[in-house]
């Protein structure tokens, strides 16, 4: 085992989360760059309860699955009692992508990161799995272009009708509304309303629902799409957490995303459903016009790149910075999951 | 029929000798049963679901299919099992509840674990060797499961069968008992999980006497041809006798 701790050489430290730090790393054996994440074993408590519940989540299902636009797990070790997982090595994600304002998205930009995070979750939903953690931060882009989706902490296999999920998942901004209702069984669906905040955030370049809690965040969400009904949401009552709110009216999506196209406004007015069942699944989302209209989406190594990255590629050397996993600031908004 | 298996008659003698709670620290390895019976043991008392209790077992199969089974005790590396497959499976199993459950179970006359340095050996002791058994098994933790080609055989089965038919014979309950005991037996990992499954259904309609409808039991057809094709005749019976070997294991107890 000490043998794989030398197989990959430490280049720089790339960020810390709360389960995990993150160094950047060379293997040695295929010259390959690579992101290695070392599991903390941090706290005396974290100890006791052995191997961490989330990284074998992430073990577990990564190693099952292979899309060009996943995150690939390339190797797990483990040294003293700590356990590495080794990732590819990506430059940038979307967050940072969407917060630097040097870049312009396009609708061709926008309509390439959307496809690639669809053909992505579509995959991943086609193996019955849900990812639960969807958000620009884990939406990963080399500099090719190349988006990958990261971070299965909180990803369970869906489907199974006598298991109840708990719906403190999804970080809050992207969480869907029946979540935010305490419902317990839910489907691809709050991935799909995750996308539709993302796409918007990607055209408004700012948080969509940014929501200081719980109760704000639906607030927020009504005053955008109204409130919901038992004619437009059957069952809605029945959710556990349900409660009534004063009395919203919809607003045109027109008005919201001004620049957008009517094609665009299309598929997020197709993610973007209260109830969830009428909500579009990934190949649903696929097949709308505004993915086969003009413009093109951009081609992967034409993508805007982070000012940083940019410069470094100007110098051709290899590119660098930047995290895989959430950063420490994403701290206020709740991730961890209760068990 | 000359290749039948007396299930039956090993049915019968099973029942003879009523069982008595065993002392599992008088037990030898014997190749990875008492572990197993162990586990099986444990992870009912813990309520635990029966595929984190299947889970379990195959790692604790493979764990000792590695390593030399002497240098181990085997009661620890198998609640350790179950405490990981607790967590693949999501199916939280406390450490607390297995340590308790553990205890009481290879020392049954004792009264409850008290809080104290056993206790916390103990629990120590079952978080070290899952880390072991993830390095042994190199964090391979994904395991396909013939439960479910059980399950859609046995559907097809029902309905191949009617309704009136298929309630006379337990056929889904013998089926999955069959795959069930069949844990005990480390050669579980040795076969396509979809080659069991059709190996134990096999066996209880053997059991029951069912004979399908419309199925000439010829060489080159049998009910599982269309579920798997890979799957040859000798190969089939070789499972089953592996299965049926579980029980004369079982009688030597």
């Amino acid at each position: 085992m000490s043998s794989k701790l030398k197989r990959y050489e430490k280049i720089e430290f790339l960020g810390e989360g709360q389960f995990a730090t993150v160094y950047k790393a060379r293997d040695v054996k295929t010259e390959a760059i690579v992101a290695v994440k070392k599991i903390k074993l941090g706290s005396r408590v974290d100890a006791q309860d052995g191997i961490n519940r989330t990284a074998l989540r992430e073990i577990k299902i990564l190693q099952e699955l292979d899309h060009k636009n996943l995150m690939g797990l390339l190797d797990v070790f483990g040294h003293m009692s700590n356990v590495s997982l080794v990732f590819d090595f990506m430059d940038t994600d979307l967050e940072v992508i969407i917060k630097d304002n040097t870049i312009i998205l396009t609708t061709a930009n926008i309509k390439s990161y959307i496809i690639q995070t669809l053909q992505g979750l579509e995959y991943l939903h086609m193996n019955w799995i849900l990812h639960r953690d969807l958000k620009p931060n884990n939406l990963l882009v080399n500099s090719n272009g190349v988006l990958k989706i990261g971070d299965f902490g909180l990803a369970k296999l869906y489907g199974s009708p006598n298991r109840l999920n708990t719906h403190q998942v999804v970080t809050r901004w992207y969480r869907a509304p029946e979540l935010l209702f305490g419902a317990k069984q839910y489907s691809v669906c709050i991935d799909m309303w995750a996308v539709g905040c993302i796409l918007a955030e990607l055209l408004l370049r700012l948080p969509f629902l940014p929501g200081e809690s719980d109760l704000d965040q639906l607030t927020r969400i009504f005053q955008v799409f109204g409130n919901p009904t038992e004619e437009n949401w059957p069952g809605l009552k029945m959710l556990s957490d349900y409660i009534e709110f004063k009395p919203f009216a919809p607003v045109p999506l027109k008005h919201i995303f001004t620049a957008a196209g009517d094609d665009l406004l299309d598929v997020i007015s197709g993610l973007l459903v209260l109830n969830p069942l009428e909500r579009t699944n990934c190949t649903e989302t696929l097949q709308k016009s505004f993915f086969s209209n003009k413009p093109a989406p951009t081609y992967g190594p034409k993508l805007p790149l982070p000012q940083n990255i940019r410069k470094l590629k100007d110098l051709e050397k290899p590119s660098l910075k930047r995290k895989l996993l959430e950063s420490a600031e994403g701290g206020t908004l709740s991730k961890r999951l209760l068990f | 029929m000359k290749d039948v298996i007396d299930v039956m008659e090993l049915q019968k003698e099973k029942q003879r000798g009523k069982q008595q709670p065993l002392d599992y620290r008088k037990l030898e390895f014997n190749g990875g049963f008492t572990p197993a019976r162990f586990i099986f043991e444990c992870g009912i008392k813990l309520r635990a679901q029966p595929l984190t209790i299947a889970t379990a077992t195959v790692l604790m199969h493979r764990f000792f299919k590695e390593v030399d089974q002497a240098n181990y005790d085997c009661y620890l590396i198998a609640s350790s099992t179950l405490y990981l497959a607790g967590k693949i499976k999501d199916d939280s199993l406390k450490i607390r509840d297995i340590i308790n459950v553990s205890y009481s179970t290879l020392h049954r006359s004792n009264g409850p674990l008290e809080i104290g340095d056993e206790f916390w050996n103990m629990r120590d002791a079952i978080v070290q060797a899952e880390l072991l058994i993830m390095r042994i098994l190199k964090f391979e933790v994904t395991i396909t499961h013939p439960h479910k080609y059980l399950l859609h055989y046995l559907r097809s089965l029902e309905g191949l069968l009617g309704k009136e038919q298929w309630s006379k014979f337990p056929i889904a309950r013998g089926s999955a008992a069959f795959l069930q005991d069949f844990h005990h037996d480390p050669s579980i990992l040795d076969y396509d999980p979809k080659h069991i499954a059709a190996a134990c259904i096999t066996l209880t309609l053997q059991c029951y006497g069912v004979s399908l409808p419309l199925m000439e039991d010829t060489d080159d057809e049998t009910w599982y041809t269309v579920f798997v094709k890979d799957l040859q005749r000798d190969k089939h019976w070789e499972i089953m006798e592996k299965i049926m070997e579980v029980y004369t294991k079982d009688e030597e107890f």
